[in-house]
């Protein structure tokens, strides 16, 4: 690809934290004890018109405001593409239509829940909602749904210049979920406090769920977050080494080195069999770089790279690491420049982002 | 049987729970105005949701999509068609 | 240094058949695979036909070459039966596969194994063969087991934008040849049969419960169909390194958003016509230029009265020959995209014009009408092919010959 300057001009994020409101960093931290990690939403009439609001699922709702807020954000009228990702779409809608067929045997079903619960329902209705008839497209590719629609702005921005691109990264909990995944042990069988959840060494995660818009373009502006300067997707490394390669190669190719990375931010998810590689990288190769995890915050789903991605930009933009993040006791240094994020999912997605300060 | 009158309310909470019209309470629209357009602006989706409200509740089964037009006039109408139609 | 890209290869499976030649042989004998749905278990096999594959799980497995209590989705077993044709017809060995990029895209995924056992996969005490479906009603999954089968592992990318899906992962895969990110890429999609999908399609009222008649004026609805079809693209260099055989040439495409409604299109066709005209802007080709049109068609009132109109504005007067093949296959939602590229291809190498069959009265709105019947003997040189789903996704891919 061409080097080429992508800025984050504009974010909002709906998420297990109070995070809706761009002027507050993690003041308040929500709790959670029973391993479901639930959105903490505004007031959506704030954010979409009430015709439209009576049909949307909750997290429709919450997609459709991130998105909203994003745009305001940025200061842009509106997008001019939009690109979403998401790996298993609306659980709660598919869950009612699934459950409908089976309570009606096939019949007098309703329309609402089947169009709700496609995947790409909230980028056609956000393009509704600004008239927004450019680029389209939805990535459901588990967990690298969010870094594919990501990487794929970057490469509309590099074929088409001056542009906005919306880019979202949601995915909902629902309680079938949680329990048709306690089956392969993907969540914690006993209930812990998600602020421990790095505590416990045993298999499972957190359940969690959020929906995050994040307003991409090739030119900066007032509202600039911070720059996006690349992104790289591994699936299935063999091992650490290969994927520590894999890093080096990625950073030098954009000028830097493991040095020069002020912070990174740790997509470990607190299930130890998953966790084995970044754990290994976080101490070994890292371990001389301030580091910072996240999914006690949102638990882990399929696109948790996204809350990871906010908090990497929020800590650019304010110059500052909020402690309930922090996970160990190199401190940054001062003006924080140059971040990594390093995200896993089920130990078979790995991804690295690389972030620079705006300026 | 029910009157058509003793219908009305009956089908506005009807269509308030099936649409999820939060926030619309049965006086707040009157039982002549227009469903779908002007007054409480229904659309395509709400009408096939209809259908299955006038199935689900009244076992009445309106096959053509366009006969939906008519009877999903007002709620007054919807509770003359039910009132004519309606299967024990 | 933007690489062109070029058609290497191509597999599929339809309810016409199984492989290249057998899909062929149906489009030119007008051999459909309409009928009534019996091996998807649903109350409403005796009123709602569909395009179905005459294979069991079990037999897609076989074909497939793997082992169904591995948990195997029907989406997946299609998807990897045609993967494996695409494969070999491009003579792809296992370390350009290393490198390659695989992009598939579903809208159902696994939910056909999810509805069947959507009770029993939550309670923890019950065990059975449901337990390999644990996690397969992601539309992902299938794409990551199909990586993962042929050690596809350059890039792993999923797309569902309902029935624009396929083509898209055309349009992805040729960005990233162009920029550099891959020299091949693998790109399709793969749709089974599902009650989820057959039931919410029912509940819009846009299924017909007769053989689908698009662009003709007595038109219902849509059949539903399955299958699943990828295109192998190549970079220019890749190709002249190789010296491998071209079929086509991906030259330009438009991906577009109609921004009217969820579900359906504009009805003055608006998005189509943007879509179509952004495809033909990218790859530099005129309107004029334009041999054939493989319309999506599916035979609703609202898509093909806006698609028609669309078709009338872009081509001013002058509408080349247009055909929807869907009463062949049926609706194979994410998958026609694909598949439909795939006949594009077929279109290209035997100079045929696949025919629109069941029409037979124009649409009073339109003043065109769709090809009847199969044209031979025509020299191709630009094919243009739509796909446009709900969400307002608005698709069009334009491929140009290669005998210059």
């Amino acid at each position: 690809m061409k080097r080429m300057n992508y800025y984050i001009n504009g974010i909002g994020i709906i998420s297990p934290q109070r995070t809706f409101n761009n002027d507050e960093f993690l003041s308040e931290v929500a709790q959670y004890d029973d391993n479901h990690l639930n959105c903490v939403t505004p007031e959506f009439k704030e954010y979409i018109n009430p015709i439209q609001l009576r049909r949307l699922s909750r997290m429709l709702r919450a997609g459709l405001s991130a998105a909203v807020i994003s745009v305001r954000d940025s200061k842009i009228n509106a997008p001019d593409g939009i690109i979403t990702g998401t790996g298993y779409g609306f659980l709660t809608d598919t869950g009612k239509f699934l459950t409908e067929i089976y309570d009606y045997k096939e019949k007098q079903l309703t329309p609402t829940f089947f169009m709700q619960s496609t995947y790409n329902a909230l980028a056609g209705l956000v393009a509704l909602t600004f008239k927004c008839k450019g680029y389209n497209n939805t990535y459901v590719n588990k967990g690298f749904a969010f870094e594919t629609s990501l990487h794929d702005a970057m490469m509309q921005l590099e074929k088409k210049a001056s542009q906005t691109l919306l880019v979202g990264g949601y995915d909902e909990r629902d309680d079938a979920q949680y329990r048709i995944h306690l089956r392969s042990l993907y969540y914690k069988t006993k209930p812990i406090n998600n602020l421990h959840l790095f505590e416990h060494k045993t298999v499972g995660t957190l359940q969690g769920e959020a929906a995050a818009f994040f307003a991409v373009s090739d030119e900066a502006s007032d509202q600039t977050w911070c720059r996006l300067v690349d992104l790289k997707m591994t699936f299935l490394p063999e091992s650490k080494e290969s994927l520590f390669i894999n890093l080096t190669r990625f950073l030098s190719a954009n000028g830097v080195s493991v040095n020069d990375i002020d912070f990174f931010v740790n997509g470990m998810s607190g299930d130890v069999k998953n966790d084995a590689l970044l754990e290994s990288l976080a101490q070994d190769e890292l371990k001389n770089i301030a580091e910072v995890r996240f999914k006690h915050l949102c638990g882990e789903y399929c696109t948790a790279s996204s809350f990871g991605l906010w908090l990497a930009a929020s800590i650019l933009k304010k110059q500052q690491i909020p402690a309930i993040v922090r996970f160990n006791q190199i401190n940054a240094q001062s003006p924080i420049k140059t971040v990594l994020i390093i995200n896993q999912y089920m130990g078979r997605n790995y991804s690295f982002v690389l972030l620079k300060s705006a300026h | 049987m029910q009157t058509v009158e003793e219908l009305i309310p009956q089908i506005k909470e009807l269509i308030i729970k099936q649409l999820n019209l939060e926030g619309v309470t049965p006086e707040s629209f009157d039982s002549d105005m227009p469903l779908f357009g002007e007054g409480l602006g229904l659309d395509s989706i709400d009408a096939i949701e209809l259908i299955v409200l006038l199935d689900r509740n009244y076992g009445i089964k309106l096959a053509d999509p366009k006969e939906g037009r008519k009877v999903f006039q007002s709620v007054r109408t919807m509770a003359e068609y039910v009132k004519e139609h309606v299967k024990k | 240094m933007s690489q062109r890209v070029f058609v290497t290869g191509y597999g599929i499976i339809t309810s016409i058949g199984n492989g290249a030649k057998q899909n062929f042989q149906s489009l030119i004998n007008r051999k459909t695979g309409y009928g009534q749905l019996e091996i998807l278990e649903t109350v409403h096999r005796n009123e709602i036909p569909g395009c179905e594959i005459k294979y069991t799980d079990q037999q897609l497995a076989e074909l497939a070459g793997v082992d169904v209590a591995e948990g195997f989705t029907r989406t997946a077993l299609l998807g990897v039966i045609a993967a494996r044709e695409a494969i070999t017809m491009a003579g792809l060995t296992n370390e350009v596969l290393n490198t390659a990029a695989i992009l598939s895209a579903t809208t159902t995924g696994g939910i056909r194994e999810l509805e069947k056992y959507y009770y029993e996969l939550q309670d923890q005490s019950k065990h059975g063969e449901f337990d390999s479906f644990v996690d397969t009603g992601n539309p992902g999954e299938h794409t990551e087991r199909i990586s993962e089968l042929f050690g596809i592992k350059g890039y792993v990318g999923t797309v569902s934008t309902a029935c624009s899906s396929s083509a898209n992962t055309i349009m992805m895969g040729a960005d990233l040849i162009k920029n550099g990110t891959v020299d091949v890429a693998i790109c399709g999609g793969a749709e089974a049969l599902s009650k989820f999908t057959l039931n919410g399609f029912n509940t819009l009222l846009i299924l017909d419960r007769e053989q689908c008649r698009p662009f003709d004026k007595t038109r219902t609805g849509l059949n539903l169909g399955e299958g699943a079809a990828y295109l192998v693209l190549e970079s220019e260099d890749g190709v002249k390194r190789s010296g491998k055989k071209i079929i086509a040439e991906v030259l330009g495409y438009g991906n577009t958003n109609d921004a009217f409604h969820q579900t359906a299109s504009s009805p003055d066709g608006a998005g189509a016509l943007q879509a179509m005209q952004t495809a033909l802007d990218a790859g530099n080709v005129s309107p004029s230029k334009i041999s054939y049109v493989n319309a999506h068609g599916t035979a609703t009132e609202n898509n093909d009265l806006s698609e028609g109109l669309a078709l009338e504005k872009l081509f001013a007067g002058t509408v080349p020959p247009f055909s929807s093949t869907k009463p062949y296959t049926g609706h194979t939602l994410a998958a026609a995209g694909g598949i439909e590229a795939v006949f594009c291809m077929m279109a290209f190498q035997n100079n045929v014009i696949f025919p629109s069959i069941n029409f037979t009265q124009q649409m009073d709105e339109l003043t065109i009408s769709p090809q009847k019947d199969l044209m031979q003997n025509v020299s191709l040189r630009y094919i243009l092919s739509n796909s446009f789903g709900f969400g307002g996704n608005a698709s069009s891919l334009l491929f140009a010959s290669v005998d210059q």
